[in-house]
């Protein structure tokens, strides 16, 4: 699975964190970061993670 | 000789303060926050989008119950455990279980029922030439897409719009006069949750409460309790929110007919126009937090327990975000902060786009020249704001 966050979209609320928290984290200045290969058991978890973003900046293939 | 920064003053329980107003804007070009008689107020777009997301910064309204003597009772009781108000892992937990309920796909699929709702009430008006936008259309809508989206007969929104005003009293500074009259709604309100709680875990359907109750997370759900919790909040939330937004929506569009008339050409810049009129004239004009340690950030400290605001209509309209913030549906444009930001950003905010694009969309393609017949009336121009009474003429298009 390939992970990319369109960073002109992304604005850092950090509900991502909430569903998939070893995928994605907000570093201490607030500024999200991301595994861009995760591994396939996550799926869920990341689908989940992109589905609630509300800037929709999450985009999860194969 | 001092360098200091002068920090511009603002008395924001004066009577006539405005959010847009010149005092506001000179402040905000002055300094990025300002004191207050009510602790500090970020105003410029770059650090509201920074610190409105900042941990070191609680929600702060969890003790106002409690500030205003109120320390026991159903109230108090909702109010504490509301998703609203809860920080850390409670906070967590129980936002992870109900974000997917609330994901644009899952609310895409309510939009032919929100566009068959904006129609009919549209038809029931539109031979008359006027009518008064907050009974007649805000109100009904708002109330009726929350009966949709809970499952609760649309029939019985008048109910539920007199509940939702009776809980909003609660916070209002005379929350202590009329608690009997709050807590009496919110039990009427729990009696709806915890029937349609009941009815779904008895026979699941394919909509919201069922996915609600159907959440489970690395083998954790949700309570009946906190299920319960959750729709009033739903409820509570989402009714005078999107009546008070749409109210402010068509103000804005007024003051600029050729954007209405853009609108009607191109049904597809709805959703934009919603993100124009949220940014510009928010319901919620401002956003509050409490630090809970000592907070400081460049040139602001804030001792731990202090408040500290974000004003996102002031934000939403600082012209070093937006160098041409007048009205522009069709330009994309810097995030604004009207469902707030951060952990706690707006549940609800897909179903408020949505609800609101569609009744934008289908009153332009259906009224033009609308404007203000008689006597109008609003709330002040702080903390959630709106009209009270819009009555409008128009022409039939």
């Amino acid at each position: 699975m390939h992970v990319s966050v369109d960073r002109a979209k992304c604005d850092n609320h950090g509900q991502c964190t909430f569903s998939a928290p070893t995928v994605f984290r907000l570093d201490d200045k607030g500024v999200l970061e991301y595994d861009e290969n995760p591994d396939d058991s996550l799926r869920a978890d990341v689908d989940e993670a992109a589905d609630v973003c509300p800037m929709q900046a999450i985009l999860v293939t194969d | 000789m001092s360098t200091e920064i002068a920090v511009p003053y603002l008395d924001i329980s004066e009577p006539s303060f405005a959010m847009h107003s010149e005092a506001v804007r000179n402040a905000r070009e002055q300094h990025w926050f300002a004191t207050t008689n009510y602790g500090f107020a970020v105003l410029r777009h770059e650090y509201v989008s920074i610190l409105l997301k900042d941990t070191r910064l609680s929600q702060g309204s969890g003790k106002w119950p409690d500030h205003n003597g109120v320390h026991s009772g159903l109230f108090h009781d909702w109010w504490t455990k509301c998703l609203l108000v809860l920080e850390g892992d409670d906070h967590h937990r129980i936002r992870r279980m109900l974000n997917p309920a609330f994901s644009f796909r899952h609310i895409e699929a309510y939009v032919p029922r929100f566009e068959k709702l904006a129609a009919e009430i549209v038809d029931a008006i539109i031979d008359n030439g006027e009518f008064e936008f907050v009974n007649d259309f805000a109100e009904p809508y708002a109330t009726r897409v929350l009966c949709i989206l809970t499952g609760i007969p649309e029939s019985e929104w008048p109910t539920i719009a007199r509940i939702s005003s009776s809980i909003g009293l609660a916070l209002g500074i005379t929350i202590k006069e009329d608690l009997p009259e709050v807590e009496s709604a919110l039990a009427e309100l729990y009696g709806y949750a915890e029937a349609l709680i009941a009815d779904r875990q008895a026979s699941p359907r394919d909509d919201l409460v069922t996915r609600l109750v159907e959440a489970n997370r690395d083998g954790d759900s949700l309570s009946d309790d906190e299920l319960r919790n959750a729709l009033c909040l739903l409820i509570f939330g989402g009714m005078d929110t999107t009546r008070n937004q749409l109210g402010l929506g068509i103000q804005t569009m007024m003051r600029n007919p050729d954007q209405w008339e853009l609108l009607a050409k191109n049904p597809e810049l709805a959703r934009n126009a919603v993100e124009e009129v949220m940014r510009s004239n928010p319901t919620t004009t401002w956003v509050t937090r409490e630090a809970v340690v000592d907070f400081d950030y460049e040139d602001l400290h804030a001792p731990a327990g202090s408040t500290v605001h974000f004003f996102t209509q002031v934000s939403g309209n600082d012209p070093t975000a937006y160098p041409n913030p007048g009205i522009d549906i069709t330009v994309e444009r810097a995030p604004h902060y009207g469902f707030g930001g951060g952990m706690h950003h707006c549940l609800g905010h897909f179903v408020a786009r949505m609800d609101m694009a569609i009744a934008f969309r289908t009153l332009s393609q259906r009224m033009t020249n609308i404007r203000v017949n008689g006597q109008d009336e609003w709330m002040p121009d702080s903390g959630n704001t709106g009209p009270v009474r819009l009555p409008l003429a128009f022409d039939k298009r």
